[in-house]
């Protein structure tokens, strides 16, 4: 048996990168900024300028809907956001209600996750009497009508099974007409786009809605059309917490997000050099 | 009599709740309103219950793969089990929202979903690495766009670099935007010829299974 070997080229070489190779380059330019922040500049755009200014314009005493509808994947990204918001609800001043509810199942715990790091006390909002959550209310679309025509009707206790009578926050909070503002963490398209038709369509609720990266496309039609204030990624917290002046992960990632990106940029001009590179050298189809 | 109970009483009840619920929705009938909150928030109990039921299918489903010890799969099912077991357990006992279940999410589901949500950043690094070429005139389209995508979403690039955010914004308002507003119409006007077919009984997939003659109806 005869086995002829042909040498492969650079460039088949560089079309053929093993996974392996790009997996740990990646893996490199995420711990660099990860361990050694690099300090990157961090442009605010449109979208998360107009949600704060949204946030920073409400009257005193304003409600806000606050739903907790991602999961425990989606918290690395939208987590960060949703502690930014908070910080600049509990700093503003003139106090606001953010009663929060979740339509995912993980939403409580991720929510005591993310309180955990906003540390409401710092800025002496208490629990009950400025910010609250009401749990988590199954059905979807369902559970958002029925909270909109009227919340007592739907839930009667917060999360920890404690009379929602008892809470102060809550004195005058009936249906969505009680709400000056709505806000949607979430990694779930039914979440995002089901707000829209059970809130805003029926009540004309405010409404600010950040999702997944890969969501915003989804999304902007609403935006577009007006029904949603503003929809930001998740991505975008580094602008939210450099707005609000607490700088946290959204920061940190923000570094990590442009080191990786300017990797990807890499791979694709290298990818495109070698398959040219091959195609002209006449080793390719 | 079977036809009267399999068919014509769930379609009717179909039929007499959205009604109601459209009704209210789009004409804001004055009295409705307390029959309207009765209905959601019977929609809120069932998706509940659904919740359970889903539980008990999980159940019948892996005890019959232990039972069998159905090749390559049973030994992960007794870790399915135990594992709800040991969450619903913790949950009933020590409260959902107690310190316990919460280090309990914590340092198991919620690590383990958030590592593999985030291990796609790889394999589609490694994609892009692949895919993106110009290989012909849509594959160069898509590659300009991407890239334009990917740089924009950079926040030094996109500082170094303004023009970018005005071509990102450019292909969002314009060429996504309507793209998408497209497939949304598509999807809503087929979610009304849906809605049509229920109302007037001639969807009946709900039902379940049915038999010929009843399919036939």
């Amino acid at each position: 048996m005869t086995t002829t070997t042909q040498k492969k080229s650079i460039w088949d070489r560089l079309e053929a990168v093993p996974r392996e190779a790009l997996y740990a380059l990646l893996l490199i330019f995420f711990i660099i900024p990860m361990v050694n922040p690099i300090g990157f500049p961090v442009p605010i755009s449109d979208e998360v300028r107009r949600w704060y200014n949204t946030i920073d314009a409400l009257p005193s005493g304003s409600a806000i809907m606050i739903d907790f509808g991602y999961s425990g994947g989606g918290e690395p990204e939208l987590g960060p956001m949703a502690v930014a918001v908070y910080h600049h609800i509990f700093s503003r001043k003139a106090g606001l209600k953010a009663i929060c509810m979740s339509t995912s199942i993980e939403g409580p715990l991720l929510w005591d996750k993310a309180m955990a790091e906003v540390n409401p006390s710092r800025y002496g909002a208490n629990y009950g009497k400025d910010y609250i959550h009401i749990g988590y209310i199954s059905g979807g679309e369902i559970a958002m009508a029925s909270i909109g025509k009227d919340l007592r009707a739907a839930v009667s206790t917060d999360y920890k099974g404690v009379s929602l009578d008892t809470f102060s926050i809550m004195q005058g909070i009936a249906n969505a007409g009680s709400f000056q503002l709505l806000i949607c963490y979430t990694t779930g398209g039914d979440q995002s786009e089901g707000w829209v038709r059970q809130w805003y369509t029926p009540y004309k609720t405010p409404y600010l809605c950040s999702v997944l990266a890969m969501m915003v496309p989804t999304m902007l039609p609403y935006q577009k059309a007006g029904q949603i204030i503003s929809v930001t990624s998740g991505a975008q917290a580094g602008q939210m917490e450099v707005l609000v002046k607490v700088p946290a992960r959204g920061i940190k990632s923000a570094d990590v997000i442009t080191m990786t990106h300017l990797l990807v940029v890499g791979f694709i001009v290298l990818g495109n050099i070698a398959y040219y590179a091959k195609k002209f050298s006449g080793g390719s189809k | 009599m079977m036809r009267l109970v399999r068919r014509q009483i769930p379609i009717g009840v179909v039929i007499v709740t959205s009604v109601i619920v459209m009704s209210d929705y789009f004409f804001k009938i004055t009295g409705t309103g307390p029959l309207v909150t009765m209905l959601t928030n019977w929609g809120i109990i069932l998706t509940a219950f659904t919740l359970g039921f889903g539980a008990i299918n999980l159940f019948y489903l892996h005890t019959r793969h232990i039972r069998r010890r159905t090749s390559g799969q049973w030994f992960f099912s007794i870790w399915l089990l135990l594992m709800v077991v040991v969450f619903a357990g913790t949950g009933i006992l020590t409260g959902a929202t107690s310190s316990t279940y919460t280090w309990l999410y914590n340092s198991s589901y919620f690590a383990l979903s958030a590592t593999v949500y985030s291990s796609l950043g790889f394999y589609m690094t490694s994609g892009i690495y692949r895919s993106l070429r110009a290989r012909n005139i849509e594959a160069l389209l898509l590659l300009i766009t991407g890239t334009i995508a990917v740089m924009r979403n950079a926040p030094a690039l996109a500082v170094a670099a303004p023009i970018l955010i005005d071509m990102d914004k450019w292909l969002s308002e314009f060429v996504v935007t309507s793209a998408q507003r497209g497939i949304m119409i598509g999807a809503a006007l087929g979610a009304i010829a849906l809605g049509i077919r229920t109302l007037t009984g001639r969807e009946t997939g709900f039902l379940g299974r049915l038999t010929e003659a009843e399919r036939e109806g």
